[in-house]
């Protein structure tokens, strides 16, 4: 990737390493273990806890219990334990018949809970297409033909043929609005009138720097104030077109997009 | 006669090496608080350089005619991974941070003096600097601890919690001094937690008053929260940067951050006041003089922490107390800060979110703004179209700068219960690219445009009285420009980001440009004459 773009890769990086994460993580056999007990946990609670705490541990007639300060000091059931077993009477909450086991599961439950809230500010890569499925097909391969442009640059039979098994649906549909892994083919005009064209592999306003050919050419820089320089962006229609998308059109686009598979 | 002019002189000589030794002395015991109402050019003695936020200085040895002349004075490596502090330099001595380090540097020759490590849980996201009271320096700590050490040689005076990092807090500012109160803010909008100012005795690490940025049930702004819910006492509002303060009005001026849950604010319909919102505090009681809300009921992490800059100046046809602030949502504020009367608010940089201006000078939010399940593009993204980067106001240009950045993002509202917590989810960055942008500080119109490539850049802003504007591209290069054209006057491949704000002071008769990139500081000057 050209260094010129680094920013934004690295504030993507964020993103991706967050969200994967856990998905390579639930093949670890404790990991599966957690989330069996997580789910017996969860039985338990909604059964003995939940008319006051609410089945999804977010509060009810008592307190949410994902935001609590004791559940974020337990370790292992060991604050959570004896306020099952003795109740909080002055609060109005009763002892409960949980045996040891059930009480480590309703523990380790609250905590997955508590995880999940945390771990809300990625989307996984594995978020579900039907939620994106909000548009009409028909208008999206209409607009990919009109309005959009789309067709000026793009085929469904050529360079899109595949692409939406390309990418799961969530990076489809960023993908879509801005694919931004294109080369960018650049011209240098030297003084003496020569040519050298290439991909563009360094640019900021004092510098040029292009792969001569294609990218696998070698790398030749120039100072911007000696040579007149000519970008031809592909992804200059896609800028222009970003600020003037409405909802419905990218819905109506990614409903299209998805079915070239 | 001669025996006793030997004796007067004798006499003289003991008088001045007394005052040589002692007054060095005397003043190398720290910094009195009345220093900071003024502070010397030798000195940077506040996160801003001083209460203003202006982040000009007024030293001109290194100028718009000699710049190209500028070169290497020192460099200094530390390891860590980001420096975002911006340095504090009094009586020849520079402190600066990463998350659980402090240095402790000779500020003309670039030496280490000490170094303090303290290691801790919670984010290191970064660490934005120390302040200094007398004899002692104050950092705050990823597990959201307040340390005093002694500045001469970096151990532990006291060490408070202020706040519970198990719970999702963490802090990252540089505490500001005030009179005798230490201000710290605290970080963390992960989960539902209230945001806080907190000040504290600098002797015994006491509080004196804590101010939350959300009210309690039943007080003025509680309207703005729904009821019969514990949406208002989980509501975020973190005050995660280093305010301005009002000598003569006695006024601390800060910005707070978003509110919670993040993105899915179904759960807290209203404005969420004071969350998003730039407040006036009385500095010795905490108690709220007035507020200006940047983003009403924010779903976008369009927190209103960047600097409220303070400055007087002509406004149609009288001179006025000003603040102006350039916030994350993409415009540009202007107001009285006596009363907090509103007089101007303009976008800095093109935005897709607004539908126009309501009648408190608020923008209003497009409901298709609003993420969604299946995605909201929208600009700026989350990380905003400016952040914590510092702006700068030039008196001498009369311009306000600030680091604008387009940036188109798609947001997901990833909730599937009936409450949202944390986030309840994410935006996801499409393209960016970045400006520094000059602004007429009446109307927020843009004078001049420069562009620094594409990226999100965090590079801040450093104007000088030697007409210069310091700041860096996002290809890796440091940048002087003319700060009444935007035009560059100089330039230096550094081989990295400029990740914080640059600074500077004058010792020894020289003037140093301070500017950390990534995990070294370097020091530029002119040339010593040998």
């Amino acid at each position: 990737m050209p260094n010129w773009k680094s920013a934004v890769a690295t504030s993507a990086l964020f993103v991706y390493t967050f969200t994967l994460a856990p998905g390579a993580l639930s093949q670890q056999p404790d990991k599966q273990e957690a989330a069996a007990a997580a789910d017996r946990g969860k039985a338990a609670f909604s059964q003995s806890c939940g008319f006051c705490h609410g089945p999804d541990a977010t509060g009810a007639r008592g307190p949410d219990l994902v935001r609590s300060s004791l559940v974020a000091h337990d370790v292992k059931g060991d604050l959570i334990g004896p306020v099952v077993r003795e109740g909080r009477p002055d609060k109005g909450m009763p002892p409960l018949p949980l045996t040891p086991e059930q009480i480590a599961d309703v523990a380790t439950f609250l905590h997955a809970r508590a995880k999940e809230a945390l771990e809300s500010s990625g989307v996984p890569n594995t978020y579900p297409v039907e939620k994106l499925l909000t548009g009409n097909t028909d208008k999206g391969k209409a607009f990919f033909e009109g309005a959009g442009g789309c067709k000026n640059c793009h085929s469904p039979t050529g360079d899109l043929a595949g692409v939406a098994k390309k990418y799961p649906p969530i990076e489809l549909q960023a993908h879509m609005l801005y694919p931004d892994d294109k080369e960018v083919p650049a011209t240098v005009t030297l003084p003496t009138g020569e040519q050298v064209s290439g991909m563009l592999a360094h640019l900021d306003d004092f510098v040029v720097g292009l792969r001569v050919g294609d990218k696998t050419g070698w790398y030749r820089s120039f100072r911007r104030k000696d040579v007149k320089l000519e970008i031809k962006d592909p992804l200059t229609a896609h800028r222009e077109l970003l600020p003037k998308l409405a909802s419905a059109d990218i819905h109506n686009l990614f409903a299209y997009i998805n079915t070239l598979k | 006669m001669k025996s006793s002019f030997a004796k007067y002189k004798k006499f003289l000589l003991l008088m001045i090496c007394a005052s040589v030794l002692s007054a060095p002395e005397a003043a190398a015991q720290g910094l009195d608080p009345n220093a900071l109402l003024k502070p010397p050019t030798d000195t940077w003695p506040t996160y801003n350089g001083d209460y203003s936020g202006r982040r000009y200085s007024s030293l001109d040895q290194i100028n718009s005619e000699n710049i190209n002349s500028l070169t290497l004075a020192w460099v200094f490596r530390t390891p860590t991974h980001q420096l975002k502090s911006t340095p504090l330099v009094v009586n020849g001595i520079m402190y600066f941070t990463s998350p659980d380090h402090v240095w402790a540097i000779d500020a003309r020759f670039g030496r280490q003096i000490w170094h303090y490590q303290r290691k801790s849980e919670g984010d290191h996201i970064g660490n934005r600097g120390v302040a200094m009271y007398k004899g002692n320096i104050y950092v705050e700590t990823p597990d959201a601890h307040l340390v005093c050490l002694n500045a001469k040689d970096g151990t532990v005076k006291w060490d408070i919690v202020l706040a519970d990092e198990k719970l999702g807090y963490f802090a990252t500012m540089a505490p500001l001094v005030v009179k005798d109160h230490i201000i710290a803010g605290v970080s963390g909008d992960v989960t539902d937690i209230p945001g806080f100012l907190v000040s504290i005795d600098p002797e015994t690490g006491k509080e004196q008053w804590k101010w939350f940025t959300q009210p309690r049930p039943g007080e003025p702004g509680s309207e703005t929260w729904p009821k019969d819910s514990d949406a208002i006492l989980h509501g975020g509002g973190m005050t995660w940067m280093t305010g301005t303060y009002d000598p003569q009005l006695n006024l601390l001026y800060w910005g707070t951050g978003n509110p919670n849950p993040v993105l899915a604010g179904e759960g807290r319909m209203g404005d969420n006041l004071f969350t998003c919102t730039i407040v006036a505090l009385n500095p010795d009681t905490g108690k709220l003089i007035w507020n200006f809300q940047p983003s009403p009921h924010d779903v976008h992490d369009w927190d209103a922490v960047q600097t409220p800059v303070l400055f007087d100046a002509g406004y149609k046809g009288k001179t006025r107390k000003l603040l102006a602030q350039a916030s994350r949502n993409g415009f540009y504020f202007l107001l009285d800060r006596t009363t907090g009367e509103h007089l101007t608010t303009a976008p800095f940089i093109e935005t897709t979110w607004s539908s126009g201006i309501d009648a408190k000078g608020r923008p209003a939010a497009k409901p298709e703004a609003t993420p969604t399940p299946d995605g909201a593009l929208v600009s700026p993204g989350s990380d905003g179209a400016t952040n914590w980067m510092a702006p700068s106001f030039d008196p001498q240009t009369d311009l306000f700068y600030v680091n604008a950045r387009r940036l188109f993002s798609i947001y997901y509202n990833t909730v599937d219960k009936t409450k949202p917590e944390g986030w309840g989810g994410r935006d996801r960055n499409l393209w960016a690219n970045s400006t520094i942008r000059a602004l007429d500080y009446r109307t927020g119109k843009l004078v001049w445009n420069h562009e620094l490539g594409d990226g999100e850049s965090i590079a801040g802003i450093l104007t000088t009285a030697g007409h210069l504007l310091f700041t860096a591209d996002n290809a890796g290069n440091l940048l002087a420009l003319d700060p009444s054209t935007g035009k560059t006057l100089w330039h230096l491949n550094v081989g990295a980001h400029l990740v914080a704000s640059p600074m500077t002071y004058q010792l020894g008769g020289r003037q140093y440009l301070i500017v950390p990139i990534q995990d070294t500081l370097y020091a530029f000057a002119l040339p010593e004459k040998l």
